[in-house]
């Protein structure tokens, strides 16, 4: 590679660029003329109901699956330059795939002999902070044990982008907070990009710097989180004003008892909602309900 | 771990900010002292690091804390002076007009606020 090349692969370029994916999964499309872009330094939430592609998406990503459309991952298309990508790519999925017999030991060897950028005293540190023995095998490990021995595996590896598939499913919320710290503490950093899927969107969604809601394989809501107040206000309508707030059409109206309804609106000014009613920013999992109403209908 | 309820009333970036302001008018944070690391309080308050980093940045653009290179972000010498201005100026733009306003509608005169009525039947405090 000679000098031109890696600046541009420090440059603002989109880490992930989509457009136009299509799937189809026995006939129902998983992925529906699918396009977003993931830009460099951010920690991406790709946030959906239970079969709306998620999944999928991440798998096209990752060249796990063949699809139509255009995608570039790093620069590469994943269905032809897959081993080159891997060397930058790394995931944890909620399926584990560390074989049960491993121990902590043979893991780290494995990792340290395929990957040409994995750091062995790194990932052993990160050990350090766990009650994992490099003797231990996977198949006497909690859930959690084996999550943490995943995460360091991978955290050790100087990837740019890292996919997680709901990486903490099944883990109490100790070794979920744990988690996000590592993280954060150990792992992120501007020049790398995280891409997290979940369905506990409150724990999460303080981390994320862009969100992304997807439904029926495509994207129907992408936003920087940052500008999510500015976007979307959620109004506490006081029972005389109501009339008044549906002319400025909200996105989502729910009565709630005592008289009051709650409003969610887009891109209106907070100035004329201000005289409505108590007026809050409405959190991830307020969005999510209003932007999929009639998913599971 | 520590616990933060966020409101959901103002950005996080700017709750943040406001306890670093509240720690140093409480004089938990003393002019000197460090900042912890962008990195330590993303992780410890489950954060993304641009929102801690844009709550440093503004504190950094009102001189409250000043960026030592490679070491970090230290509260300067001049903060408790800069807060009290900064009160001081909020106070007699927000708080005190309406302060102001009330009083002139409940009538009272200077004698009645610098040497306030021993019984308080003429106000209502």
């Amino acid at each position: 590679m000679n000098a031109v090349h890696s600046e541009a692969v420090y440059s603002d370029a989109p880490v992930v660029s989509a457009r136009g994916l299509r799937k189809l999964y026995k006939g129902k499309p998983a992925l529906d003329d699918t396009r977003f872009d993931i830009g460099p330094g951010r920690i991406v939430g790709l946030i959906g109901p239970n079969g709306a592609g998620k999944t999928t998406a991440l798998k096209a990503v990752l060249g796990l699956i063949p699809f139509e459309g255009e995608l570039k991952v790093l620069g590469r298309d994943p269905r032809t330059e897959r081993d080159d990508l891997m060397k930058d790519v790394c995931f944890i999925a909620d399926v584990a795939v560390l074989p049960r017999w491993i121990r902590v030991r043979e893991a780290i060897e494995f990792v340290a002999g395929v990957h040409p950028r994995f750091d062995r005293a790194k990932c052993e540190r990160f050990l350090l902070n766990t009650k994992l023995t490099p003797q231990m095998r996977v198949r006497e490990m909690s859930k959690g044990m084996i999550v943490q021995l995943h995460l360091a595996l991978v955290m050790a590896i100087d990837a740019r982008l890292l996919i997680l598939d709901e990486p903490t499913l099944g883990l109490d919320i100790l070794y979920r907070k744990e988690f996000y710290k590592r993280l954060l503490e150990d792992y992120f950093d501007e020049h790398k990009t995280i891409v997290i899927t979940t369905h506990q969107v409150e724990e999460i969604e303080n981390i994320l710097t862009d969100v992304m809601f997807i439904r029926d394989g495509k994207v129907v809501l992408e936003a920087q989180m940052d500008t999510l107040g500015e976007r979307y206000v959620d109004v506490l309508v006081d029972a005389g004003r109501l009339e008044e707030a549906r002319a400025l059409k909200p996105v989502d109206e729910h009565a709630l008892p005592f008289g009051k309804t709650r409003m969610l609106f887009e891109g209106v000014p907070a100035s004329q909602l201000a005289g409505l009613g108590e007026t809050r920013i409405p959190d991830l999992a307020d969005l999510f309900v209003a932007v999929m109403k009639g998913t599971y209908a | 771990m520590t616990a933060i309820q966020w409101s959901d009333g103002a950005p996080i970036y700017r709750q943040l900010k406001e306890r670093v302001i509240a720690m140093m008018l409480d004089g938990v944070l003393k002019p000197g002292d460090a900042l912890p690391s962008v990195r330590q309080v993303a992780a410890e308050y489950q954060l993304n690091p641009i929102t801690v980093s844009r709550a440093y940045q503004e504190l950094a653009d009102e001189a409250l804390v000043e960026k030592r290179r490679g070491l970090g972000m230290y509260v300067t010498e001049e903060a408790a002076k800069k807060l009290l201005a900064n009160e001081r100026e909020r106070f007699l733009r927000e708080e005190w007009p309406v302060v102001l306003e009330r009083i002139r509608r409940l009538g009272l005169d200077m004698q009645d606020l610098v040497h306030p009525a021993v019984n308080g039947h003429r106000g209502d405090a």
